[in-house]
């Protein structure tokens, strides 16, 4: 009975396995970590297994990281270091990092944002549409067009946001939905520019492009872009909101619990709307910065980008915090972006979709150790109740 | 609730496990290429989109001309990791980074098929001017480093055989000279094939009946096959699509008309659709196939490449290099058939037909009827 010294007041103690689950739930940080190394561990696996050797799995990551390719090192033959990689990587990263914030921003109201693929595609229609049709004044010219497309972006979240406020429509059916409205709406608006063939558009513009000649000869021609400086913008711009001001923390505790800010007066019903829309404006800038920064064309798009999916899972392992959001954007980018590498070693690339999943089940169990506490609690508080023990008999 | 990872210790984990990872396979040597005794070592990289090589078009016609180059098949293919490979890219924005990767690893070759590719290839080519490059289907790419060959087909010289093998069968069976042609988005590639089928046709039948429909999709299969089956139901004998998924209606209703006991035909298009056109055992509705052979021009690559006789330039496959033409077996067509269609493809290897790819040539040699939505257009 001894551990009923350091149980707090009003909680029963748990033992075994329990008491380890609690451990675990207390150390989000360190869970997401063991839950990263499982899916790694995971993987390793598979690759073994199926007798591929997995050394160049991570020769290939470390490869998108840093540039280096750890096998040509005091290899004569090539160049051990290629700054393009660390590029690569970067570009990847930022839709992913811009979607996962997207995803997080409304997860802190309580909002389920499975949209972002949606306001990404309309952050690329609007930013498509904008480069064609705005007149070509340099600079304003891709700011327009990166604005246009978050306002985009914002709205298509913002609509389904104020559908949930005012008619309590789900918010995830409904963002998956406009997933495709928003897919369609591009394949027809994108037809209507003139000089669009099966696949593309004409040139955009120069003027509107997000291109940076001196990222791009500073890492080796990678497709690096001024998107990068927006990406940044956005990630202060979500600290500030969510972690500094009064705003933030509204929409928190209307995520908390919608009946409590209801009752202390906070207006759920615009928190609701706004988060949406602030979610979606991450989501539109990711689609504004893959159209202008990493195409010269607009593309009638046959199938979705897929962003906006892989930042949910940016999202969940962030859980929220934006440094830690933007970390598993970077990691997710180094995944994908290691994908060629991986494949010129002979790695299947599927590995990484594979491990990605892994981490999704992995979180997902989370929720299901949660419940099985919550529901150890309440046989701890039944025998409580019914006088039979104070705590946990396997404790002793 | 604020959690603080930071990415150090990510860092730190990866690598941790990596060199656990090292420490494991410390044994393994790299991969040694052995070359052939006599042949200049060739190694080829495909990049292909997401569909991999399993695509049962395109990339696994250019997949299995590299692998018989090799002397492997799809089936087995030995040499894979070493001498050849592909590198599947899972979205558009990654063709200039992949291209880049197999442009700086050092291979003979980097091929890379279909025209979502084009802007890709003609933005890295010029960086890499010591790489040779290879793309399928597409022409005209600006290529001042001189270090790509473009293959294009004569599809209409194909197309014109299976006019020709069309038009006998019907002459064969006594069936009314009437024939459809379906196409998917109206551009200059399905304009030969329209106009050298319906060349076909005339050579044979003079007075044929030729429809034309286009379903400005590549994979709405659902408008082929009401289109085909309102043609079949007037009369029509045979409809050849050239439009990608969306010609499988029209395969499908062919199919269901024989079923019925009905004597008509759909004609494949790109590969051998015998297979596709199965009703019941042994018995097929696909009466022959044009076939665009892109594994000969990923062939013909690599032997050029191995031969340094690599051509930077637009090279156009036809008959007379196999690129194009009917499948090895016909089942469907009789010996008599087969050797006219012999006959006239010799005709046109040798010159003594010239089979027309545009409208404008079409009408200009007198053939043209009337009715056919392609006379809207002017490419």
């Amino acid at each position: 009975m001894n551990t009923s010294d350091k149980v707090r007041p009003g909680q029963p103690a748990y033992s075994g396995q329990f008491r380890l689950i609690e451990t675990l739930l207390n150390r989000p940080a360190m869970l997401t970590l063991g839950i990263i190394a499982a899916a790694f561990l995971a993987g390793t696996l598979f690759l073994a297994v199926s007798g591929y050797n997995p050394r160049h799995m991570y020769t290939s990551i470390i490869r998108s990281i840093l540039g280096v390719d750890p096998d040509r090192i005091g290899n004569a033959s090539g160049n051990a270091f290629n700054a393009r990689y660390i590029g690569e990587w970067l570009t990847v990263s930022i839709p992913l990092i811009l979607t996962g914030l997207s995803m997080a921003f409304a997860l802190k109201t309580g909002l389920w944002n499975i949209g972002a693929e949606g306001q990404y595609t309309v952050g690329v229609l609007t930013a498509t549409l904008t480069a064609f049709f705005f007149p070509p004044v340099p600079v304003l010219h891709s700011f327009a067009c990166v604005l246009f497309a978050v306002l985009a972006g914002g709205i298509w979240g913002g609509l389904i946001g104020w559908f949930k406020a005012r008619f309590q429509i789900s918010e995830v059916v409904g963002t998956i939905m406009m997933n495709y409205i928003a897919l369609f709406l591009l394949r027809i608006f994108v037809r209507l520019i003139p000089g669009t063939n099966t696949y593309r558009t004409p040139d955009f513009p120069a003027t509107a492009l997000l291109q940076a000649p001196w990222l791009k000869a500073l890492t080796n021609r990678s497709e690096l872009s001024y998107g990068l400086f927006w990406a940044i913008l956005a990630v202060l711009f979500y600290f500030i909101i969510q972690e500094k001001t009064g705003f933030g923390l509204s929409l928190r505790i209307t995520g908390h619990n919608q009946d409590g800010a209801r009752y202390a007066g906070l207006p759920v019903r615009r928190h609701i709307t706004m988060s949406m829309f602030i979610a979606g404006t991450f989501a539109g800038l990711a689609g504004a910065v893959v159209a202008l920064g990493s195409f010269r064309y607009g593309r009638l798009l046959g199938a979705m980008d897929n962003y906006g999916f892989t930042g949910i899972t940016v999202a969940l392992v962030g859980q929220g915090a934006t440094m830690a959001t933007v970390w598993a954007g970077l990691l997710f980018g180094a995944l994908q972006s290691a994908q060629g590498s991986m494949q010129q070693k002979g790695i299947p690339a599927e590995i990484v979709q594979i491990m990605i999943g892994l981490v999704v089940i992995f979180i997902a169990f989370q929720s299901g150790m949660r419940l099985l506490l919550e529901k150890r609690k309440q046989t701890l508080k039944q025998r409580q109740h019914s006088g039979l023990e104070v705590s946990d008999p396997k404790s002793g | 609730m604020y959690i603080k990872i930071r990415f150090p210790m990510l860092l730190t984990l990866l690598m941790l496990v990596s060199l656990v990872m090292f420490a494991c396979n410390k044994k393994e040597a790299d991969v040694d290429v052995v070359p052939d005794s006599e042949e200049v070592q060739v190694t080829v990289r495909l990049g292909t989109d997401a569909s991999g090589v399993d695509d049962k078009s395109f990339n696994a016609s250019a997949w299995r001309g590299i692998t018989r180059f090799y002397g492997d098949t799809p089936e087995n293919p030995l040499k894979q990791g070493s001498h050849y490979d592909y590198i599947i890219s899972n979205n558009t924005d990654k063709y200039v980074s992949n291209l880049r990767l197999m442009s700086e690893g050092g291979y003979s070759l980097v091929i890379v098929t279909g025209f979502t590719w084009a802007d890709a290839l003609s933005q890295v080519a010029p960086d890499y001017p010591q790489q040779k490059f290879m793309i399928v289907d597409v022409a005209g790419l600006p290529n001042d480093a001189k270090n790509i060959m473009e293959v294009i087909y004569a599809e209409e010289q194909g197309a014109f055989l299976a006019g020709v093998a069309a038009a006998l069968q019907a002459k064969e069976v006594g069936a009314e000279p009437k024939f459809g042609f379906i196409g998917g988005i109206p551009g200059a590639v399905i304009t030969h094939f329209q106009v050298g089928y319906m060349q076909g046709i005339l050579t044979i039948s003079p007075d044929a009946e030729i429809l034309d429909y286009y379903a400005n999709d590549w994979a709405d299969p659902a408008k082929a096959k009401i289109q085909a089956e309102a043609w079949f139901d007037s009369g029509v004998y045979a409809i050849f699509s050239a439009a990608g998924s969306t010609g499988n209606g029209a395969i499908q209703v062919a199919k269901e008309s024989r079923q019925r006991g009905r004597d008509v035909w759909a004609i494949g298009v790109d590969s051998d659709q015998y297979g596709e056109g199965l009703y019941e055992e042994g018995k097929s509705a696909i009466l022959t196939s044009m076939i665009k052979r892109v594994d000969a021009a990923t062939e013909l690559a690599l032997m050029n490449v191995r031969d340094e006789t690599f051509q930077a330039e637009v090279v156009r496959l036809d008959l007379a290099n196999s690129g194009v033409g009917l499948p090895e077996n016909n089942p469907n067509l009789s010996d008599a058939i087969l050797a006219e269609v012999k006959d006239y493809e010799q005709k046109v290897i040798n010159g003594e037909i010239v089979v027309d790819n545009t409208v404008a040539a079409f009408i200009s040699a007198g053939h043209l009827g009337e009715g056919l939505t392609i006379l809207a257009r002017d490419d």
